[in-house]
């Protein structure tokens, strides 16, 4: 369970980006973050996270076994707290370079002592579990291949597998299906929509139709505040206020489809490894 | 009653196991090391030697500081073996650069008159490269004997190998579309090339030039120290001498040289680069 | 009287011709300058020219005799080049991951990042001479000056390798609570890896010229036969020992070659 209090962040010339954030999410619930652009939705994921500092307030991560203060944890205890996070961003998970299963396995690397994965590696049961992770996200098949030749869609199901493997006590998502296709992103939300059963999903979105379709709940940041915290399905009049101009681009479905042509093909990486 | 359908056994997908993997890498970490220790073993090179003789580096080291810095101004002839050391790179990454590009116009398939001559001149190019800079350099040196003379006509040769290629490969792969163009029109083939093939190439012999000057630089302090003059040649001088202290200030003086070199050269390439366009 | 619009004309026409001249004006001057630095003479090359190509006749017929004498030199040439570029790959690993920008803290990567520039102002023959000096003459001081030459290349290659890697996939992998350690054993090397491995190779071919140069300063091998020869002015046997560097390297250049192009397509990555 997550508790968030208070959470701001200041500019450097003092004007505030975000404003008293405060939510919960506990257990069973999947919650969609909405907003416009800027108004601070990933901004606030990246605080939860650590990855940017705070000025005030506190997100407490409660696992059962312990409570993380995300806000205030630094080194070691920071990695314990993020281990326990399995987070999956827009793009740019995963080393391209790597199998698909290693890519996996890294989900774990925040259990594992640094000398053991620098000389060993990961161990064969460590292999078998994240297939299992996988199997659950239908690319087991792919366990072998190169990364950067799966699709968009492909490597984000990737990206799911190593949140999965990680085990953790929360998933988080910033905006995962940003670049994908319509019918890519609908199966990225229907995996994550029965994950959120077992353990809750906080994520961030840029689409109010998906997140009304698949999300538990809603909440709704405008210029560093929250304006709604509710049921997912928001009235033409609420997604007016959150989004305000922009409100037609984000109703509109996108003109032309993000290809879902793999990203690096074979020949794609002599290019690229040469070029480097 | 329906039977619900009982789904094929899935095979498990095939995928190499991290142990294996891992003892794949210990299996080439450990034949390098056995190479490394039988061909060490063979050069009779004794790595424990860098702990047992490593006082002979401090002693050498102390020998040598503080550098002579007062070589700078109270050796008068210090200055001239720098513009020697300049001077050297700077003529033989002119001439040879020149040299190479007109012999580039050979060796390039796209404008050589005729194959024979392009293999001759290709054989040619990486027979210098392969031959040992000091070995031209000798025989320079009796032909015209010792001193940077020698050392501007051996960094000539050498760059007409090393850049030959270069300069010919670039030729090679320009845009087909303006020689066929200017072809077209009639031209002679000395126009084909002034129009349509050196503004393409110019660029990048612009920048390899640069470049050229920079290796040239460096090639002219360590022929130097095999007879061409300049800095190198002052620097053995020292250390035949064991004069450690000037070979410090001498070294310093060398980097410093070489860093400010490819700033300059930095610098001027950028501007010309800039430019080129006009011309 | 020139008629307005073509006064302009001529005007910007010789204005056209200034920028070029200017440059071709102080490029004659600098050739003239360094021509006198050098002391080239064009009758001294002349007259050079035949006695180069007097002593050239010296040099054939290259003694065949002498060739199976020159493969244990030739080896031993190979050898050190051999052990020498593990050696400077490791360091330069070392020193090119100390000198990111992206991976280190700045009271290292300024050090790390100086010294490999130092290294690479400093010819290899410089650093063999030092090491000459301090430890005498052998293969020892020449497998430690090529590793140590190596650093100036390959780390700076690498240092900015590192540097182009995109900083989001390190941040993903940072938030499942990696190490820095763990970042760049899972995430750093497979990147770079492909084009360290070419770059290493390059470098051995390198390496082995350079051998051949050290060698004639006493690191042993071909160069130092070489060198043997010129002294003791037998000149065929000399040619003999080019011939055999030159096989020697352009065998090196095809291997390389070949070793170079199945690294970066292949992508054998562990």
């Amino acid at each position: 369970m997550l508790t968030v209090t208070a959470l701001s962040k200041n500019l450097p010339d003092g004007r505030p980006i975000l404003n008293n954030i405060g939510f919960t999410v506990r257990r069973g619930e999947f919650v969609g973050v909405l907003g416009a652009s800027g108004a601070g939705k990933s901004l606030t994921l990246r605080c939860i996270l650590g990855l940017t500092r705070v000025d005030g307030g506190r997100a407490v991560l409660a696992t059962g076994e312990e409570d993380f203060d995300l806000t205030v944890a630094r080194g070691r205890r920071l990695r314990e707290a993020r281990r326990r996070i399995g987070v999956i961003f827009q793009g740019f998970n995963l080393v391209k370079r790597l199998r698909v299963l290693d890519n996996v396995m890294i989900g774990r690397l925040g259990g594992i002592s640094p000398w053991r994965s620098w000389f060993y590696g990961f161990t064969d049961t460590e292999a078998a579990e994240a297939l299992e992770a996988l199997r659950r996200v239908k690319m087991d098949h792919c366990a072998e291949r190169i990364t950067g030749t799966l699709s968009g869609g492909e490597m984000q199901r990737v990206a799911i597998a190593r949140a999965i493997f990680q085990r953790p006590a929360m998933f988080m998502a910033d905006e995962p299906i940003a670049s994908l296709d319509p019918s890519n992103s609908v199966a990225i939300m229907k995996l994550l929509a029965p994950l959120a059963r077992e353990t809750p999903v906080l994520g961030v979105f840029h689409q109010p139709e998906m997140t009304a379709r698949y999300c538990t709940r809603v909440i709704a940041i405008r210029q560093g505040r929250i304006v709604y915290d509710g049921d997912p399905q928001l009235s033409q009049r609420q997604l007016q206020e959150i989004y305000g101009e922009e409100l037609d681009q984000v109703l509109r479905p996108p003109v032309a489809p993000i290809p879902t042509t793999p990203e690096l093909t074979p020949a794609g990486a002599i290019e690229a490894a040469s070029a480097a | 009653m329906s039977v619900a359908a009982v789904p094929a056994s899935v095979p498990t997908p095939v995928y190499t196991p991290p142990s294996r993997l891992f003892r794949r890498r210990l299996a080439i970490l450990g034949a390098l090391l056995v190479f490394l220790t039988g061909a060490g073993a063979a050069l009779q090179f004794k790595p424990w030697m860098l702990v047992t003789d490593f006082h002979y580096l401090v002693r050498l080291a102390g020998e040598m500081l503080p550098p002579r810095i007062e070589l700078l101004w109270s050796k008068a002839s210090l200055y001239s073996s720098v513009a020697e050391t300049i001077a050297m790179a700077l003529l033989g990454t002119l001439a040879g650069g020149s040299i190479a590009l007109a012999l580039s116009l050979v060796a390039a398939g796209n404008t050589t008159p005729h194959p024979a001559l392009r293999t001759l001149v290709r054989f040619g190019f990486g027979a210098e490269r392969a031959t040992p800079n000091f070995l031209v350099l000798l025989v320079l040196l009796i032909a015209v004997g010792f001193g940077p003379f020698a050392g501007v006509l051996a960094l000539t040769i050498g760059s007409v190998g090393m850049f030959g290629k270069l300069f010919a490969d670039a030729i090679e792969q320009v845009d087909p579309a303006p020689i066929e163009a200017i072809n077209s029109v009639g031209a002679s083939r000395w126009q084909v090339i002034r129009y349509a093939i050196l503004p393409q190439v110019l660029p990048s012999v612009v920048a390899n030039g640069f470049y050229a000057f920079d290796v040239n630089l460096r090639a002219a302090i360590a022929l130097g120290v095999y007879g061409g003059g300049g800095l190198g040649f002052e620097l053995q001088l020292a250390m035949k001498v064991l004069r450690y202290q000037d070979v410090l200030a001498l070294i310093l003086l060398i980097v410093a040289l070489v860093t400010l070199m490819e700033r300059v050269s930095d610098f001027l390439r950028r501007r010309i680069l800039g430019t080129t366009a006009a011309l | 009287m020139t008629p307005p619009h073509l006064a302009s004309h001529r005007a910007s026409g010789l204005r056209r011709l200034l920028r070029p001249a200017l440059i071709a004006l102080t490029l004659a001057a600098v050739v003239a300058w360094a021509a006198v630095q050098c002391k080239v003479s064009l009758g001294e090359l002349a007259r050079g020219a035949v006695r180069g190509v007097e002593v050239l006749a010296f040099f054939f017929p290259p003694d065949w005799s002498a060739m199976p004498e020159l493969f244990g030199p030739a080896f031993v040439t190979v050898l050190l080049a051999a052990v020498a570029t593990p050696l400077g790959v490791a360091l330069s690993l070392l020193f090119g991951l100390a000198a990111a920008r992206n991976l280190a803290p700045s009271w290292l990567r300024t050090p790390a990042r100086m010294l490999i520039g130092l290294e690479r102002a400093l010819p290899e023959i410089i650093i063999l001479l030092l090491l000459v000096a301090a430890l005498g003459v052998g293969p020892f001081p020449g497998v430690i000056a090529l590793a140590i030459g190596s650093i100036g290349m390959l780390g700076k290659l690498l240092a900015d390798a590192i540097e182009e890697i995109d900083a989001r996939v390190l941040e993903s992998v940072e938030t499942v609570g990696a190490t820095r350690w763990q970042i760049i054993r899972h995430a750093v090397i497979p990147e770079v890896l492909p084009s360290f491995l070419a770059n290493a190779i390059f470098r051995f071919e390198v390496n082995i010229r350079a051998s051949v140069l050290l060698g004639a300063v006493g690191a042993g091998g071909i160069g130092f036969e070489l060198s043997k020869a010129m002294s003791l002015l037998e000149y065929e046997r000399a040619m003999m020992a080019v011939l055999v560097t030159l096989a020697l390297v352009f065998g090196a250049e095809r291997v390389s070659d070949v070793l170079r192009r199945r690294v970066l397509e292949g992508g054998k990555l562990r």
